[in-house]
Order: C-alpha cells, then sequence, then structure tokens
C-alpha cells in the first residue's frame, strides 16, 4: 500500500485514543481508496516501526503530553526530532527512533520513504473511558481534515 | 558535605520513581521504588458484556496483549462454566508459546543483550540493539528480525490479527487453522528451535564463557532468597498456558499448590502509603516488610522462578538446558537475579520445541473448536504465565454476564516487593561514601531491568515502558542526584 495513516494510542484511556479517533475519521473519508491504508494500533517501539515497513508514505497520529501542553493544540515531527518518546518507546522492544535505526541497517529499501508525524496536546490524567474531551476532540477534527488534504495531494501527485 | 547537584527533571505524570536515600556516611540507607496512580480500570470495566474482557484487557498493554487475551479467555471459560474442546486448547497453547518465541527473542537481543553483550560499563549510546548488532553481526540482526516476525505471523494465523488478537472466546477459539496453516508453522517451528539452540550458544560464549559477567551473575548484589511461583502441568513442568500455580519456598520445597479458583486463600496484597502499586504476597507466611527469606510471604514470578518451582521442561532439548543451568549454578533453586536471562532463554528453547510439538498433533486442524456455553454466568478465574510473571484474572458478573467486579494480579505486579528488594541490595552494595557514577547506576538499574518490569500492565495502562527517575537524597533529603531513564 503506497500510504498508510496511522493511529496510534489506547482507545479506552480517554484523550490517550485521540490518534485512533482521528485515524478513524480519515477512514470515514476514503472509503474506497485504493492506494491507502489506515490503521490502528497500541504500541510502540519495534512493533510500531514494522507495522510502517513497505509502505511508501506514511502518516502517525499520536497523542502528545508532556510539561508546556495546550490541550488541543496540533503538532508535526519527523522521526529526527525524537530522542525519545514515553508512548512511542517500550523496553521490550526499543524506542521508535532505535527501531527504525535497527530496520534501516537491515531491510532499508523497506523504510518508507516520507514519515510525518502528528500530534495533538492532551493533559494525560492516567483515567479510563472512551471519548475525548472538548478540546482534543476538536483538535482531531480538525486535524483528520488537513490529513485528508494532505493525502488528497500526495494521491494526486502520484498519478502524473 | 552536601553536595547539591539538580538536574531541572520537567515532573512528567508517568513516571516511576527509584529513591535512595543515603545515611550521614553516605552508604544507601532505604530504597522506594514507586508508580505513579491510576484511576478507574475496575470501573471503566463494571457494566460491560464480560465477553468484552479479551479484547479490554488486551489493551492494557501493547507488550504482551496475548497474554491478557490468553489470560481472559481463560477467565470467561470460567465464567461460563464451560471447557473448551481439545483442539481449541492445543490451538490456544499454540498461539501462547508462539507469542512466547517472538516476545523472548526480542527481549533476550534487545533489552537484556545490550546490558551483556555490550558490557555495564559501556556509554549509552551504544547500550541498544544497534551495539549488540555491532559486535555480533548483521546476519545475526537480520536473524532476530526474521525468526521474531515469522513467530509473529504464526500469533497471527491463528489470533486473526498480528496485534491485539482476536481468537479468545468462552468455550474454545474463533477459527481452526487449516492444513496450508499447520505446515508452515511446522517449518517456521523447526526454525525456531535452531535459533534458539544459536542463541543459547550466543549466550554461553559471550557471557557464561565471560568471566567478568560471569561473576556478576553470581555476585551477593544481585542475589536475593525469596519463595518462587510458577504454572506446572500435572508432572511439574513448566507450562505457559495451563495447569496449577506451584509455591516453593526459599529452599526449592513445595510450600503451596493451587487451582486458578483458589488464589485468594493463598494470596493477599499489602498496601503502602506511597506508592500505587500493592504488594501481592503469600498469606500462609504473611507480609513482613520490604524483605526476602524464609519467614517473608515475598515471592518472585519470573522466568527464573518458573524454573525454580517446575522440576524439569517438558521438552527434550530445553530439558538439556535446564540441567546444564543448574548444574553451572550450583543447584536449584537459583536466586540470582541476573540468572533470569539463562532461564529466559532456556524457556524460549522449551517454547519453540512446543510449537513443534504441537504443529504435529493430529487433532490440530480439526474443526470442532468450540463448545457453546449454556450456563449462566457468574464469576471466574483465568490464570497463565505472562512472560514477565504469573498472570490472573479474576471476573463476576451478574446472571446476565455483565461485568461486576474484576481484579487482575499482572505479571511485574507479583514482583513489586521483590523489586523493591533487589533495588535496594544493588544500590547498598555499589553506592558508597556517596559516590555514584553513571555505571554504578546503571547497575542498580541492571537488577531491576532483570525482572523486565511492565509498569503498563502494572497500572493497567499503555505504555509498557515508564521512563525512570532515580533521585538520591542525603539524610537531610536534600536531592544530591537526579538522573533519568528514557
Amino acid at each position: 500500500m503506497k500510504i498508510l495513516v496511522l493511529g496510534i494510542g489506547n482507545p479506552i484511556m480517554g484523550d490517550d485514543g485521540v490518534g485512533i479517533h482521528v485515524a478513524r475519521m480519515v477512514k470515514d473519508r476514503f472509503r474506497s481508496q485504493a492506494d491507502l491504508e489506515v490503521k490502528e494500533l497500541g504500541v510502540g517501539g519495534l512493533k510500531l516501526v514494522e507495522e510502517i515497513l513497505g509502505h511508501e508514505e506514511v502518516y502517525i497520529v499520536d497523542s502528545y503530553a508532556t510539561q508546556d501542553i495546550e490541550p488541543g493544540r496540533i503538532r508535526e515531527f519527523s522521526p529526527d526530532r525524537f530522542e525519545d518518546t514515553l508512548h512511542a518507546s517500550s523496553p521490550h522492544g526499543t524506542n521508535f527512533v532505535t527501531a527504525l535505526e535497527l530496520y534501516r541497517e537491515l531491510e532499508p529499501q523497506r523504510i518508507p520513504e516520507k514519515i510525518r508525524i502528528f500530534t495533538i496536546d492532551i493533559k494525560a490524567d492516567y483515567s479510563f473511558g472512551e471519548s475525548m474531551s472538548a478540546p482534543v476532540r476538536e483538535a482531531a477534527s480538525k486535524l483528520a481534515e488537513l490529513l485528508a488534504t494532505e493525502i488528497q495531494q500526495a494521491s494526486a501527485q502520484r498519478k502524473v | 558535605m552536601t553536595n547539591v547537584t539538580i538536574n531541572p527533571i520537567t515532573r512528567l505524570e508517568g513516571h516511576g520513581k527509584i529513591e535512595i536515600f543515603l545515611n550521614n556516611e553516605g552508604n544507601v540507607e532505604n530504597v522506594y521504588f514507586q508508580v505513579p496512580e491510576l484511576r478507574g480500570f475496575e470501573k471503566f470495566c463494571e457494566g460491560r458484556p464480560v465477553e468484552e474482557m479479551p479484547d479490554i484487557t488486551s489493551r492494557i498493554c501493547g507488550v504482551c496483549p496475548e497474554a491478557h487475551h490468553m489470560a481472559s479467555t481463560k477467565a470467561l471459560d470460567a465464567v461460563f462454566h464451560v471447557d473448551p474442546p481439545p483442539a481449541a486448547k492445543k490451538l490456544r497453547e499454540l498461539f501462547y508459546n508462539a507469542f512466547y518465541v517472538a516476545d523472548h527473542t526480542t527481549h533476550f537481543y534487545i533489552l537484556a543483550g545490550p546490558d551483556f553483550v555490550m558490557g555495564p560499563n559501556a556509554p549509552k549510546a551504544e547500550r541498544n540493539i544497534l551495539g549488540v548488532i555491532g559486535k555480533v553481526g548483521r546476519d545475526v540482526g537480520a536473524s532476530v528480525i526474521k525468526h521474531r516476525s515469522d513467530a509473529m505471523d504464526v500469533v497471527a494465523m491463528i489470533g486473526g490479527r498480528r496485534i491485539h488478537p482476536t481468537c479468545g472466546l468462552p468455550g474454545g477459539v474463533s477459527k481452526p487453522i487449516s492444513e496450508t496453516e499447520r505446515a508452515r508453522i511446522e517449518e517456521i517451528a523447526k526454525s525456531e528451535i535452531e535459533f534458539a539452540k544459536f542463541t543459547l550458544k550466543l549466550f554461553d560464549d559471550l557471557v557464561l564463557g565471560n568471566k567478568e559477567y560471569a561473576n556478576l551473575i553470581r555476585s551477593d548484589i544481585y542475589t536475593t532468597q525469596t519463595y518462587y511461583m510458577g504454572l506446572v502441568d500435572d508432572q511439574n513442568r513448566v507450562n505457559f498456558y495451563d495447569g496449577e500455580v506451584r509455591v516453593v519456598d526459599p529452599q526449592g520445597n513445595e510450600f503451596a499448590k493451587y487451582s486458578a479458583a483458589e488464589y485468594q486463600q493463598h494470596l493477599s496484597e499489602h498496601v503502602e502509603p506511597w506508592t500505587y502499586l500493592k504488594y501481592p504476597y503469600l498469606k500462609k507466611v504473611g507480609w513482613k516488610g520490604l524483605v526476602g527469606g524464609k519467614d517473608s510471604g515475598v515471592y518472585r514470578a519470573t522466568p527464573l522462578s518458573r524454573l525454580n518451582v517446575a522440576e524439569g521442561m517438558a521438552t527434550p532439548l530445553a530439558q538439556v538446558e535446564y540441567k546444564r543451568m543448574y548444574e553451572t549454578l550450583g543447584g536449584k533453586p537459583v536466586h540470582a537475579t541476573l540468572a533470569t536471562h539463562w532461564a529466559r532463554l532456556v524457556e524460549l528453547l522449551y517454547a519453540a520445541e512446543r510449537m513443534h510439538e504441537l504443529s504435529r498433533e493430529p487433532e490440530i486442524t480439526s474443526q470442532n473448536v468450540r463448545t457453546i456455553p449454556t450456563a449462566t454466568p457468574d464469576e471466574g478465574v483465568g490464570i497463565v504465565e505472562a512472560p514477565r510473571g504469573t498472570l490472573t484474572h479474576h471476573y463476576q458478573t451478574d446472571e446476565k454476564g455483565l461485568v461486576k467486579k474484576v481484579n487482575l494480579i499482572v505479571g511485574t505486579t507479583n514482583n513489586h516487593a521483590a523489586i523493591s528488594i533487589s533495588i535496594k541490595q544493588a544500590a547498598q552494595g555499589l553506592i558508597k561514601k556517596g559516590n555514584v557514577s553513571e555505571g554504578l547506576l546503571n547497575m542498580v538499574e541492571m537488577a531491576f531491568r532483570a525482572y523486565d518490569p511492565c509498569f503498563g500492565c502494572a497500572t493497567h495502562t499503555l505504555p509498557g515502558q515508564m521512563p525512570l527517575e532515580v533521585n538520591i537524597y542525603n539524610r537531610q533529603r536534600m536531592l544530591l542526584q537526579s538522573l533519568r531513564r528514557p
């Protein structure tokens, strides 16, 4: 599959699942696009990298929670911005960046050409629930729109 | 002489903390290991159809969803008072051993490997899988990811998905496997056996063959005497999927053996005000604090524990390795925490052999993989061995099968007390007169990492990893040093 949208998070941990909600919104917009795949996952590190291998363009959506956050703020990163991350790390695998380097070393032909990471700021209060708070929900819709536009453009460019 | 060095640490929620308190001489007096608070998992589950639990609980942790899925499925069997047909049990066990192969392989090369292969004092940037590959070669690296991937293919074949499996149902599994799938699984299993043997040889050459590491494994700072717990089959051999829970005392004598439904007769949970995680302990011994020994109810559930409680391995090659490990380390039980890494490799070999055995059972392609429940649901317990320790799921429902109560004891929680003891022991042995180096701190962490702790599971949340903060205070509670582990 050429384009992959991957939503990451825990769908039973409220705002932490925002990545997954965004992925679902994107999926609803593109019901029958042949070159697009949308996945939802609650994993990090090695398993995360294994899921993106073999695609050409990858959009990863996750939550973002550190000291200075504004709930609902949308950010974009490329993988080289991370030294380490909370949710994309796993001691039982390795952190996302190291896992990416590992596969770059061993299976370079399967590494996606483009990896873009989008996050939405959340307040990590570690409580259970299936719905999002208002600012995060609004941001999720906005980000889904943004991604839809990006994907449409990227898809159009491929056909040229 | 209070040398205060404070690194500005942004206080993240979701930090694990190791707090080390020094006395006036600069030696370690106390160590506290804390995990932050989590709210509402039980509440979240209340009122839901209990059949949702294998899916919900497999989201507790992105690392071992398979373990939760399996414990949950077995709990459902108990809640609905239904016995799966033999083929279903074999498929579940086959699935589960494939998961173990993937998990234990990953753990050794990616987590444990860097400590042993690169050495505890190697620079941080090299203490990871890339450093390991630099040392053992790209071919080995490629082999690691191939074998991991193949094992996960088997998980996907039976589990329905590579991640977050969906095959578990009360009374069986959701689908049988075809002959084509079975043949492929058999082929993969054969390759996994060879790879497990190779890994054990690597451990032998790089770790046991190295006097420094061999001594490290046997050293006092990493040796703690406790009770041990693990699942065993009817011949007291290690089984990850099913059996009875067996507990042995620090001398290796059987102390208790119980079936899943009886767990509350044997385990209680102690609560301390300064940490969210509870401390399970053996009721009949009692809680004597964070100490080891025969009079303390602290127990461990780890790969080493499983081998300590068993009387052998159920497959031939693993049995040879089991005997060799105990002969090398001076008999049973082994109390050396770092030997857990060796035990994990013996288990890896067993899991691969067991995969192979099960793939060749005539019943494994049977179409009869489900017994439909007919009884009214009420209460049930399911226990499996998660890679990190004995995993217990206990559900109570109303007569419609809606959840009333949930209790989980996850792998790492069993070891909460022992982890604290091990860290304290290592810290006391290594931090003297206020001298703490990065290398020393890493050696303290080695005590902790041998348990392969999963705080995702222990606090019922993603991720498995919690960044760890290690703070060292003097007698006046002034912060001397603060180090962070991402």
